[in-house]
């Protein structure tokens, strides 16, 4: 147990981070996820084969959370810079890969994530302008298609946990059981939701998204309250390891620049 | 000795584009290497109902939206990465004054490369599935959308796949790092698809930071992955990408990023956006005047500099490189 504060969105970083394996060969998205993926590197797995869907590979963010995954904060130690295609197609939408890290704004029971945009209700049969525009899918679409393994890193709060999202950027498992078969993709779909509270898994037969740990910090009722599903807990749901003194030093030794720490 | 395809940018703007075009940007994701100065050009050409193909939103695409100049954009990325949402763009899609059509960053280079190799089609095993393929911003009556992916057989296994269509964009306007006068390009960073893209516009014109002598080229021919012969232009433009940041070059300008983000959130926030850094130069040397000569000597301090130091005998000073 660790004597040092931390925030929630460090241990949702450190939690995300844990699931990465040494050896894997993984793909990071800008941002928080970026910080989780190269934590695990800086911590328990050096040897992961980590990449950005930019084709910047080899690389260790310097001087802080990289502007983009193509930046100049990412590309001081590059050993090669390929293409889209090679990164996100040759090495992801291939199957090659071995699990991804993904952000959304809406996530669903299903692990659905909508990256594009919010209506007011729903959209309709005839394609309209929503009332807020997000980022698109980028390249979560393909990593949700073609990865292993998909990581969702979420702030959980009840707009973004949400009973169906409203538009379908990237992939979970669709209607849930083995819908995702119809299309044939190589990735297995996400195997967990990790939220600034605690960490949500798939039902094995269902795919339903259901409590499997919560935080030292958090509790079943406050998850329960912040999802907008009935969230079944599972039966051997328990609590989530405190950060250690490592490994939050080693995620402030990634996150240079504190954008985990800032409270939220 | 073949002739020099150097150009200056009002006449490559000037030459090359027109209005209702599809135009394409080539650049690096959304906040590095991307020709924005091109786009600025556009602007003070007044060209309007442009059809924008861009792998990814940059600045340029924020401007050019936020201005009214697009009506229409295919994109697989839509915000600016760590400096959020694309205000300008966000506005245009919002007030529906701009069709957004989305596709996935895999999408994008993969219909550039059905276009360059002549393909009817391109086989999709990415974006099936999703609202990507159901809902069509350019033909919004119908759910699901007939032709923007549609499910085609893999003749091989039978499985039920889909078809992205093919782009062949009128113009692509493409940053690089370094070009000769004839038109062979390096770049410097992920070349994310501009490779791709070269070859899949009927006419490339290169944007390049710095202008370097043919010898540069033979010296390292598997660096350059636009070769002269696809190319119409080459127009050289110190900071093109600018506020973006350019590998080997020069950083992102972290306050104008944001500063000009905030500025297309509004309408007049644009008005004087354009007053200000659309309008506010009249060539090379005044545009780095409105950048800030301190501000360009710290951008150019970038911790990736030592990737131009091969490059730097053959850089040609900029008296030499004037079209």
């Amino acid at each position: 147990m660790s004597a040092q504060d931390y925030t929630r969105q460090e241990m949702m970083a450190i939690a995300t981070g844990r699931e990465i394996r040494d050896g894997e060969l993984a793909i990071f998205g800008v941002g928080l996820a970026m910080l989780a993926g190269y934590f695990a590197q800086a911590h328990h797995a050096p040897r992961v084969r980590a990449m950005t869907e930019g084709g910047v590979y080899g690389a260790t963010p310097v001087g802080g959370l990289p502007w983009g995954i193509e930046c100049n904060r990412i590309s001081t130690n590059a050993t090669s810079f390929t293409s889209a295609i090679d990164a996100l197609g040759c090495l992801v939408a291939s199957g090659r890969c071995d699990v991804g890290i993904i952000g959304a704004a809406q996530v669903d029971r299903f692990g659905n994530v909508n990256t594009t945009a919010i209506w007011d209700g729903p959209i309709g049969d005839t394609y309209r302008p929503p009332k807020t525009r997000l980022t698109g899918a980028g390249g979560a679409n393909d990593i949700a298609c073609g990865a292993k393994r998909t990581l969702i890193m979420v702030a959980h709060e009840p707009k973004r946990f949400v009973d169906k999202v409203t538009y379908v950027s990237s992939p979970g498992y669709l209607e849930g059981g083995d819908a995702r078969a119809r299309y044939g993709f190589p990735g297995g779909g996400p195997t967990a939701i990790i939220t600034t509270l605690g960490i949500l898994r798939p039902h094995p037969r269902t795919r339903e998204f259901v409590l499997d740990a919560w935080f030292a910090f958090s509790g079943v009722a406050e998850i329960k309250a912040n999802t907008g599903w009935a969230l079944e807990v599972s039966q051997d749901a328990r609590v989530v390891p405190e950060p250690t003194d490592a490994e939050l030093a080693a995620l402030r030794r990634v996150d240079e620049t504190g954008a985990l720490r800032k409270k939220s | 000795m073949p002739d020099s395809k150097l150009m200056t940018l009002p006449e490559a703007v000037a030459r090359f584009t027109w209005d209702g075009m599809q135009y394409a940007s080539g650049a690096a994701l959304p906040v590095g290497s991307d020709a924005i100065a091109f786009g600025r050009e556009l602007l003070r050409q007044q060209r309007g109902d442009l059809h924008a193909i861009f792998h990814c939103n940059t600045q340029q695409l924020n401007l050019l939206a936020a201005t009214g100049a697009v009506t229409r954009a295919e994109c697989g990325f839509s915000g600016l990465e760590v400096f959020g949402f694309a205000n300008g763009l966000r506005r245009a899609v919002e007030s529906g004054r701009l069709a957004l059509e989305d596709y996935s960053n895999l999408a994008m280079p993969l219909r550039l490369l059905g276009g360059a190799l002549g393909w009817p089609f391109v086989p999709a095993t990415v974006n099936i599935g999703s609202d990507i393929q159901n809902r069509s911003a350019f033909d919004p009556a119908h759910t699901p959308s007939r032709d923007k992916i549609p499910s085609v057989v893999d003749p091989f296994t039978g499985r039920t796949i889909g078809a992205f269509r093919p782009l062949t964009p009128d113009l692509a306007a493409i940053h690089v790092t370094l070009a000769d006068a004839l038109g062979n390009a390096i770049m410097l960073g992920t070349e994310w698809s501009r490779f791709e893209l070269s070859r899949a516009a009927k006419k490339v014109v290169l944007i390049a930071d710095a202008i370097v002598d043919t010898g540069c080229m033979r010296q390292f021919p598997n660096l350059v992955r636009i070769p002269d012969i696809i190319v119409e232009a080459v127009v050289h433009w110190p900071f093109a990408a600018w506020p973006q940041g350019s590998p080997g070059m020069y950083d992102i300008d972290e306050a104008h990023m944001t500063l000009m983000n905030q500025a297309l959130a509004t309408e007049a926030g644009t008005d004087a956006y354009v007053r200000d850094f659309v309008h506010g130069y009249r060539d090379v040397a005044s545009y780095l005047d409105m950048i800030g000569r301190e501000t360009c000597t710290r951008l150019s301090g970038t911790a990736t500099g030592f990737l131009l130091d091969p490059f730097r005998q053959w850089l040609l000073p900029a008296e030499g490189t004037a079209a």
